[in-house]
């Protein structure tokens, strides 16, 4: 194994100096350097850039982690999320047959992909415990609905 | 804010002689007003999601994908809706602004002698240029009353606001068309993408029979308030079809399809903007082929001041909202300070033109200090008033009108 010696140190720091002032592109090793200014570019003709994002919404992403815990969660996060935000879902609270009606709804108003059956059904599951009716009003112990 | 600020707030107010003091604290953490003046720290008690989006007032996040944004009741006091105040509803993704906006496009076909595609520039040149102050409100607005939960955003009051719209009448344009006697129907569509970024699917494509289509005031909306439409509110152009349910004034309007029956785009079947026709069970699923279509919004009167949650400083207090009636107009508005045992008129104004809401105002002297519910139910020209609870239960919680409801705290 050779040994390090005075010559190989300063070729390597050499080296280093060169590769870091070649790759430096921001340009905040070297000093300041002359620029070339070029003359004053007429007016632009042609009418401003619209961004087309402007006066959007900002985006936004939930993840799995915005559904509470529980059998069904990534299923049901991924079925419903290639659409809507979780918020849609945590605001309601639903009888298991008002939730299967939602999946009714989704499939045929808004044309959501099919869904497998027994994801249907891990999805149902997954709503109807984590979201029920919630709302203990007037109408919470209606004599029709047992 | 933390009830130590609100408290040391209202002394500060009564010390100033200051006669009524709201400082938008709040008794409930239900209540709304936690929205409205508070600093931009976050409370640790947790509220409602704000709106964070430029040119928008903090507003009350429904959902955020697609946004649903409504208008706490204390900031509908203006008598025409400021932009940035005013709601936000979207069935899908919101389209890209265009680059030359009077290139825009609308095509008028259907049951037409003369089918057309007219540019946004065309539209305004060729056409009478008309502005109404004039309700638009969301089909679902006053969901959240019904019990047990109805399905989707759960809208309080808040999805509602009279702007001043600026536009041509769609009369006009179906007429240079040549309105087929066949005609029945209208099919609106928008540029607005389908959620999924399935560009086959139409976010939403709602219509209404020809005699509101051809009503004059009836637009298609290029200017909200003077000002070029806003992207988020459906610019460059879209159509308010005034006193009706929101999702018939398609946003970002590419077309008018002219049909022979009643339109059947998504969001016109099933429960969709649709009530029952016989009365079901509430929280039952109901039948879908036994519904009315929603056309007309119902009654409704909204306190705006004071706000939900007030702590009041005096025992008079003067009372401020604003009242709308669909096609008709509100005749009278009543308040009750005791739980509906005894109610007190209070004036209403004349509205600016038919659609626009109108202004209700009552000065009150209450009995002591103490906690008081103030409720307020408008009555309009047919003689139908607000319900004490939401009636009629339907699965996607339609026409949820009960008699409006404000808690307050007269301090001692």
């Amino acid at each position: 194994m050779t040994q390090l010696n005075i010559t190989h140190v300063v070729v390597i720091s050499l080296t280093a100096v060169f590769l870091l002032v070649a790759l430096d592109r921001a340009g905040e090793l070297r000093g300041p350097q002359p620029t070339y200014t070029p003359p004053a570019a007429p007016a632009p003709v042609v009418a401003a850039v619209v961004d087309p994002d402007k006066g959007k919404p900002p985006p936004h992403n939930d993840t799995v982690a915005d559904l509470p815990d529980g059998n069904g969660r990534e299923v049901t996060f991924y079925t419903c999320t290639a659409c809507h935000g979780v918020a849609l879902i945590k605001a309601q609270g639903l009888t298991r047959d008002l939730w299967d009606s939602t999946f009714d709804l989704m499939l045929e108003r808004h044309k959501m992909a099919p869904v497998k059956p027994e994801e249907r059904a891990e999805i149902l599951d997954y709503l109807t415990e984590q979201f029920p009716p919630r709302r203990r009003g007037r109408n919470a112990d209606n004599p029709f609905l047992k | 804010m933390p009830k130590s600020e609100t408290l040391r707030a209202s002394r500060r107010n009564v010390l100033k002689g200051v006669g009524i003091a709201t400082v938008g604290a709040s008794l409930a953490p239900a209540g709304m007003a936690l929205a409205q003046g508070t600093p931009a720290a976050p409370s640790a008690a947790k509220g409602p999601k704000l709106l964070e989006m430029e040119g928008k007032a903090k507003l009350i996040v429904l959902g955020d994908k697609p946004l649903n944004a409504e208008t706490p009741a204390e900031m509908t006091d203006d008598d025409v809706t400021p932009i940035d105040k005013f709601f936000i509803r979207n069935n899908g993704l919101v389209p890209d602004a265009p680059a030359d906006a009077k290139a825009w496009k609308i095509k008028i076909d259907g049951e037409v002698e003369k089918p057309m595609e007219i540019t946004l520039g065309d539209l305004m040149s060729r056409f009478p240029n008309v502005s109404y102050k004039m309700m638009l409100e969301c089909g679902g607005n006053g969901r959240s009353f019904f019990s047990p939960e109805a399905r989707g955003n759960q809208w309080t009051n808040g999805g509602a606001g009279c702007a001043e719209w600026t536009g041509v009448r769609l009369a006009d344009v179906l007429k240079a068309a040549g309105v087929k006697p066949s005609a029945v129907y209208t099919g609106h569509y928008g540029a607005d993408p389908h959620l999924s970024g399935d560009a086959s699917k139409p976010a939403i494509s709602r219509g209404v029979p020809i005699a509101k289509a051809m009503e004059p005031h009836t637009l298609i909306v290029f200017k909200m308030n003077g000002k070029d439409l806003p992207l988020i509110h459906g610019g460059p152009v879209r159509l308010i079809v005034p006193g009706w349910a929101g999702s018939s004034s398609a946003k970002w309007l590419t077309r008018i399809w002219v049909r022979d029956k009643q339109h059947d785009g998504p969001g016109m079947g099933g429960f969709s903007y649709r009530l029952a026709k016989t009365p079901i069970v509430p929280g039952s699923k109901g039948d879908p082929k036994d519904t009315v279509i929603l056309e007309a919004m119902p009654v409704r009167a909204v306190i705006s001041f004071p706000a939900d949650g007030a702590r009041l400083a005096s025992r008079k207090l003067d009372l401020r909202g604003h009242a709308w009636a669909g096609e008709n107009e509100v005749k009278t508005v009543d308040i009750s300070t005791d739980y509906g045992v005894t109610w007190k008129p209070a004036k209403v104004d004349a509205p600016p033109n038919k659609y626009a809401w109108q202004r209700f105002t009552a000065s009150l002297d209450l009995p002591s200090a103490g906690y008081y519910e103030v409720w307020a139910k408008a009555t309009d020209s047919k003689g139908v008033t607000q319900p004490f609870v939401a009636g009629n239960w339907n699965p996607q919680g339609y026409g949820g009108n009960p008699i409006n409801r404000i808690r307050v705290l007269i301090a001692s």
